[in-house]
């Protein structure tokens, strides 16, 4: 594998020295490009108190291509489907050589606080949060306590 | 070198006729053709197409003197006129008008200057490179209009990766939400690898060609050829390197009377019984802006097309801009079809069904049936060949003798090519007496091809004088059912 670039060092290292509040990011033992993720729920939000865990992957064109980011905990929220997949404009085509892996994780966690069920990924979460939004947030807060704050 | 023009031939002229027939083609064609009275000879010829077959080079001039007329004209470097070219389809007049309006607004519009202007001015020596965080001299870094420093390392991998994915025309600046496009010159100041900048200069080229309304691609495979012609029209060219035939507009096989949206519609619908087709219609759908077609390999409904960048919503096919609260009125049409629940309904729905597939089965078997006959019309062709080279050989009559059977043989594939794209056609038309009259010119149309079909076939017992009348007959009735219907 060739060298980590200085980027991907610095930005590493940032990241353990100052870590963004609510958000831990630690590089895999074995592969310095994966991260093993911990965002915590946002306050105020259907998500607060649960601790949800997410893969963060560096491409090997990284970071004139977009980290590869997925949700491994189970979530109920309009932008986050099944599988973990993200609906996030940055991790798509609004991608700029500029942004970080800090700036991504900090727009997933703002993204939890902020739902947006105009832009869905999860066609049915979104319907009920738009027809009924009390119910979908009942539903979050349940599938928060009942997977994101076992372990 | 300037390549001829190539002229579609309508009235097939080259015919042999009896002699009274000769001296009056002779004056007719005198009077036509006499440069005194200039007679628009789409009206004579219904399918009169006028354009050229450019090489890549012939290409290349033909952008570079309107690039170059724009540069001097705007006083701009010939790099920033291609980007407004491009992104106004080549015309000239609308940028100029525009740059005289409010030149500003132009440059900011078509990203060539950012919205706001930045003046970011570094008074250290050394700066960090916001992309590969390397402190370098302030020499080595470079920036767009909107004056966002990169280093040239970076600019060069940012190139090299996004022309990797295919995209050249339409690099923008690093920096976030900068939509400040990369013009050429600068693009190629940074691309050092030979092989980068041949790929570079290669998808521009494809982009400008496919940007410009008077330009297509040759769509015969690994040819290079490109048809240039000022008529935009759904018009018939025949490539002179690789003799493909296709229509101008949208380079699919030539379909008159049909029009390129309907044809498209006809295709797909003929094709539904294989499965990639319904791969294909299940799993993608047509941009609603530049018809590029899409595959949805993820969830989300907001779609974003590759190819023009156009914002839609997957499931209306609307712009996502105008889309807010409706949105779900689109999945809940889709997901409720609220009739199967009701028997009654349900059977009518049926009924419809099974009326609507016997209507197409008709115009299918008509429209598959003469594509079949054209093929099996060319295994005549080659028996015919073998037919006349033995008599050439055994001595009845000459080579030249006999080609008046070939023209007719060529004519027959030309008449009945026509028919073909007659069906799909007649299937999408409102009924009524347009429709009337044209199914009524189409089943003269075909009875005159099948008696012109069968004197072929049975070509040294059918009197010559009388083969070459069928000929007459079976196209001028194809010249009168285009004239009448051919809409371009």
């Amino acid at each position: 594998m060739a060298a980590l670039p200085r980027r991907i060092i610095k930005e590493t290292q940032r990241l353990m020295q100052e870590p963004v509040p609510g958000i831990s990011a630690v590089p895999d033992d074995s592969n310095a490009r994966y991260f093993h993720v911990i965002v915590t729920g946002p306050e105020d939000s259907p998500f607060e108190g649960g601790l949800f865990k997410l893969e963060l992957f560096l491409p090997e064109d990284y970071p004139m291509s977009a980290p590869k980011v997925r949700f491994i905990t189970k979530i109920y929220h309009p932008n986050i489907d099944r599988l973990g997949r993200i609906c996030l404009d940055i991790l798509k085509d609004k991608w700029s050589p500029a942004l970080q892996i800090r700036t991504v994780l900090l727009s997933i966690q703002a993204l939890l606080s902020a739902p947006n069920p105009d832009d869905p990924l999860a066609n049915d979460v979104a319907e009920l949060w738009k027809v009924n939004e009390s119910e979908a947030i009942r539903n979050a807060k349940e599938w928060t306590r009942r997977y994101a704050m076992d372990n | 070198m300037e390549e001829p023009i190539n002229r579609s031939q309508g009235g097939e002229s080259d015919m042999e006729c009896s002699d009274n027939e000769c001296y009056e083609e002779y004056y007719y064609d005198l009077n036509d053709d006499s440069d005194i009275e200039q007679v628009d000879p789409s009206k004579k010829d219904p399918e009169h197409f006028e354009y050229k077959c450019l090489l890549e080079e012939q290409v290349e001039r033909l952008l570079n003197e309107t690039v170059e007329r724009l540069s001097n004209m705007l006083d701009i470097t010939p790099s920033l006129a291609k980007v407004l070219l491009h992104s106004h389809s080549w015309n000239n007049n609308e940028i100029v008008t525009k740059y005289r309006e409010n030149p500003t607004n132009l440059l900011v519009t078509s990203r060539i200057e950012p919205a706001v202007s930045s003046t970011i001015t570094h008074n250290a020596r050394y700066i960090h490179c916001p992309v590969c965080v390397t402190p370098q001299s302030l020499d080595k870094f470079y920036s767009l209009s909107c004056s966002h420093m990169f280093c040239k390392d970076c600019w060069t991998t940012h190139f090299e990766v996004q022309i990797t994915q295919g995209i050249s025309t339409t690099i923008s600046c690093m920096a976030r939400d900068c939509v400040v496009l990369a013009p050429e010159d600068f693009v190629l100041k940074h691309l050092t690898r030979p092989n980068m900048r041949e790929k570079y200069q290669q998808f521009t080229f494809q982009d400008y060609v496919k940007s410009h309304p008077e330009l297509r691609f040759c769509p015969g495979p690994n040819c290079s050829i490109v048809i240039h012609s000022k008529e935009m029209k759904a018009k018939r060219a025949t490539c002179s390197q690789c003799k493909s035939i296709f229509c101008f507009r949208c380079g699919m096989n030539y379909h008159a009377p049909t029009d390129c949206l309907v044809i498209k519609k006809w295709l797909t619908k003929c094709a539904d019984d294989s499965e990639t087709a319904n791969y294909i219609s299940a799993h993608t759908k047509d941009c609603p802006k530049c018809h590029i077609c899409i595959e949805k390999n993820g969830g989300c409904n907001h779609m974003q097309c590759y190819n023009c960048k156009h914002d839609f919503c997957w499931m209306c096919l609307g712009d996502w801009k105008s889309h807010g609260s409706e949105y779900y009125e689109c999945s809940r049409y889709r997901e409720n079809p609220n009739i199967a629940h009701e028997s009654v309904h349900a059977q009518n729905v049926l009924f419809q069904a099974r009326e609507a597939l016997k209507k197409y089965l008709h115009y299918y078997e008509r429209w598959e049936n003469h594509s079949k006959s054209l093929k099996l019309e060319e295994q005549t062709l080659e028996k015919l060949r073998s037919r006349i080279n033995q008599k050439v050989m055994s001595g009845l009559g000459t080579w030249i003798d006999w080609q008046y059977l070939f023209s007719a043989a060529g004519l027959l594939a030309k008449c009945r090519y026509t028919l073909q794209y007659t069906y799909p056609f007649a299937y999408y038309m409102d009924p009524g007496p347009r429709k009337e009259l044209f199914e009524y010119q189409q089943a003269q149309l075909e009875a005159e091809i099948e008696n012109l079909s069968w004197k072929i076939e049975r070509a040294e017992t059918t009197d010559r004088g009388d083969l070459e009348n069928q000929m007459d007959i079976a196209e001028k009735r194809r010249t009168t059912l285009l004239k009448d219907f051919l809409d371009v």
